[in-house]
């Protein structure tokens, strides 16, 4: 007899399984790491996604960490939307040594690590490219230790706009430095000069395109936290999702719908932003994900690259804003723990890395390794390197039980 | 010397102390920005001081002794430009007003003097709470026993200068239906309330050594009186007044405390009563709750009248001396505030009524402040 309702075995492991079976263990890792060895619990949870991943157990393989890239990618349009959201233009403005420090900030930790890659032998292009990549700070990492320790004040606003400041440099920079990757500019360069204008233009078109529509429907909704919370999800990710289709950049896309609907918004029909627990979901997932994918590999070859890497970088950039930030009225013991609170690097570097080694095989076989390992090593310790700061700062809540 | 030598001002001198609002630019609620404002500001030559407050989410300005209210504004206006120019830098917003509409009071944190810990440690949340917004008036007086009349005398007012300041209608993201909210927080504190009913600085230092004696209080500042003397400053001082939106309305309201005081020290119209101490909590809370429309008791002649009404009748009375101080135009605008029924509060309302939501309102209002409307 055969009883045709029953399922077969094994069940295939569907989206649902999958999204709560990850959210599941990286709360509970988040929720150990925090109680027992009192790290922050994003590093709970990137654990908990290394443990998964393909490096350890392989209980996520590589295809279904690429099938599941749209979390990542809603997760990740989620915190850049409000990183842009809270970019201030008439901040700039009154202050502008805060614009020529977030800019040299950039600048300089590109600059060191192209000093140093070049100092080591490889190729300026290469360098560049890679500087490029290791100049930006997470925006996951800094916005959520900062959402976990409910930290306020100058050095907490300062590390989010330097954040986004260096994000867009990063890939403004490697945009530009992307064509002259190309091994055989002959043969592709149509294809090599078109891409980058097709990329930025587009992302930023489908941005402000997505602001227009936001604002016009939240002007007909009306003043409700509600309602427009709901709106904003919607948008965002109906962007993320165009974007995907289009081959844009969700960063530069959602940053820009950000960035245009906090300084667009004239008649200020849009309310005051807060995720709350619902971004929560996401960002569990996104760092169980971003943990799974890290590659730990080039530590075991070139171990001493990727930690002089490191630490130029983070001298680069605590160099300028040490000269810079008393400028722009930060005290000096902030400086410092400013650069800490800058020092994960950005998870964004997974997608700029394929792009470069697509371009070229000598980066991918030579560089993207040791970019990989470099993430890798600040996925897991940045955090604790922000929340230092954050904390040191003093602008960790009081009753905030983040760490 | 010690504490309660009365320090004699030679004159009707007027001076202010200003409570502001620190807030964040990107949702408009309450910031904690003080310390690094005040570091700014350090670096600033300022005709008056600025100071930190209870939470980190308050300065407070004091501005330096004047003769007349017009003096003070300017200088005010100096000042306010000076403390909006640096909040500017560090991506604050400024505003005036008793109340933040929507702050959340467990969010605060104490600004981390000794003094302020202390208060945190003794009354609880109550200290948390005590982010409201006041400003306080100081009027010179010749001595101690005319600060005692003058604070019997100025307590009839005590509803006045609600009425004329009010500018806390929100509350924890709620509209009270009061005028001002943010005397309903001080008035928690066991030690709010008034002066009692001595007859000459003698009593009162009689009166102050022994609750000393109890170790009920330390020093003078651990009274929250509505009006108390200041005897190191040689001042009464009026401490009902909310932050008015404007500094323009905080000098208004400098130079009628002075008329009020000039008036009472020249002609001593009345003996103390202590009918006044009968009515007062009823008169505090109609003006509180209605502003102008509220009923007040008038306790020398016990009859019931609009609070609007007595203002009115009021300034006129005291015009003479406030000519002599250059203050009738000031009183004039006031009594025109009063006879077309304009508060601060009432502007608030409208101004959400408007707009629709509470952030809209701290926005408009600290606009308001920084005179850019």
């Amino acid at each position: 007899m055969e009883l045709s309702f029953l399922p077969q075995l094994p069940f295939a492991l569907t989206a649902p399984i999958m999204f709560g079976a990850l959210l599941a263990a990286g709360l509970l890792a988040g929720e150990a790491a925090n109680r027992y060895a009192s790290l922050p619990r994003i590093t709970g949870y990137a654990l908990a996604g290394v443990v998964l991943g393909p490096e350890l157990s392989g209980l996520l393989s590589r295809e279904v960490l690429q099938a599941l890239s749209v979390l990542i990618d809603l997760s990740v349009g989620l915190i850049v939307f409000e990183l842009g959201f809270r970019f201030d233009w008439n901040w700039l403005k009154r202050n502008r040594w805060l614009l020529v420090t977030a800019v040299a900030e950039s600048v300089f930790g590109f600059g060191a690590i192209f000093g140093a890659l070049t100092y080591f032998g490889f190729e300026p292009v290469l360098a560049a490219a890679a500087a490029a990549i290791g100049s930006a700070t997470s925006p996951a990492v800094v916005m959520l230790v900062a959402h976990e320790l409910r930290a306020e004040g100058q050095i907490t606003e300062r590390a989010l706009l330097f954040t986004a400041v260096n994000s867009v440099f990063a890939f403004v920079a490697l945009t530009l430095v992307l064509p002259f990757l190309h091994p055989d500019l002959h043969q592709g360069w149509q294809q090599a000069l078109l891409r980058p204008p097709y990329i930025l233009g587009g992302s930023l078109l489908a941005g402000a395109a997505a602001c227009a529509l936001m604002l016009a429907l939240a002007r007909w909704l009306g003043k409700r936290e509600d309602r427009q919370f709901v709106l904003l999800v919607a948008i965002v990710v109906l962007t993320v999702g165009v974007v995907r289709s289009l081959n844009l950049s969700v960063m530069v896309a959602l940053m820009t719908l950000g960035m245009l609907a906090r300084n667009l918004d004239r008649r200020h029909v849009l309310m005051p932003l807060r995720f709350g627990y619902g971004g929560q979901l996401f960002f569990v997932i996104l760092f169980v994900l971003t943990g799974a994918g890290l590659e730990f590999g080039a530590w075991a070859t070139s171990a001493r690259l990727v930690a002089t890497l490191l630490a130029v970088r983070f001298l680069g950039k605590a160099l300028a804003i040490l000269v810079f930030g008393r400028l722009s009225g930060v005290r000096t013991s902030g400086a410092g723990l400013l650069a800490i609170a800058l020092f994960p690097m950005s998870g964004l570097a997974v997608g700029m890395v394929r792009d470069a080694s697509q371009l070229s095989p000598a980066f991918g076989s030579l560089l993207a390794g040791i970019l990989l390992a470099a993430l890798a090593f600040s996925e897991l310790l940045g955090p604790l390197a922000t929340q230092f700061a954050l904390r040191r700062a003093g602008e960790a809540h009081p009753g905030a039980h983040g760490g | 010397m010690d504490e309660l030598d009365f320090r004699p001002s030679p004159e009707i001198s007027l001076g202010v102390e200003l409570e502001l609002q620190l807030l964040r630019a990107h949702d408009f609620d309450l910031s904690r920005g003080a310390a690094d404002l005040l570091e700014l500001l350090g670096k600033r030559k300022l005709p008056g001081a600025v100071k930190p407050e209870i939470t980190e989410s308050m300065v407070e300005l004091n501005s330096s002794v004047h003769r007349q209210h017009a003096s003070l504004r300017d200088e005010l206006v100096v000042m306010r430009d000076a403390v909006v120019r640096e909040a500017g830098v560090l991506n604050l917003s400024v505003a005036g007003g008793g109340s933040h509409p929507f702050h959340d009071w467990a969010d605060r944190r104490i600004f981390p003097t000794g003094r302020f810990r202390a208060i945190l440690e003794r009354y609880g949340y109550l200290a948390k709470q005590f982010t409201v917004f006041g400003q306080h008036i100081h009027v010179g007086c010749p001595g101690g026993d005319d600060a005692v009349y003058l604070i019997h005398m100025l307590t009839r007012y005590v509803p006045h200068f609600i009425a004329l300041s009010a500018a806390s209608p929100f509350y924890q993201g709620e509209d009270t239906q009061f005028q001002s909210s943010r005397l309903t927080s001080i008035n928690a504190f066991p030690l709010a309330g008034h002066m009692p009913f001595v007859r000459d600085w003698a009593e009162f230092r009689e009166y102050y050594d022994k609750m000393r004696g109890f170790g009920i209080v330390a020093s003078m500042k651990d009274f929250y009186w509505d009006i108390r003397p200041k005897p190191e400053y040689g001042t009464v001082e009026i401490r009902v007044c909310d932050t008015p939106l404007t500094v323009q309305r905080a000098a208004l309201l400098g130079a009628y405390a002075q008329a009020l005081v000039a008036y009472h020290l020249a002609q001593r119209p009345r003996a103390p009563a202590r009918a006044v101490y009968l009515v007062n909590s009823f008169n505090r809370f109609e003006a509180s709750r209605f502003g102008f429309r509220g009923d007040v008791i008038e306790p020398y002649e016990s009859r019931r009248k609009k609070l609007g009404d007595d203002i009115l009748e009021t300034i006129e009375t005291v015009m003479p001396q406030a000519r002599s101080l250059d203050g009738a135009d000031a009183l004039a605008e006031l009594a025109g505030d009063v006879r077309r029924g304009y508060s601060d509060a009432g502007w608030l309302r409208q101004c959400h009524a408007a707009r629709g939501s509470l952030p809209d309102v701290v926005r408009e209002s600290a606009a308001r402040w920084s005179a850019h409307i």
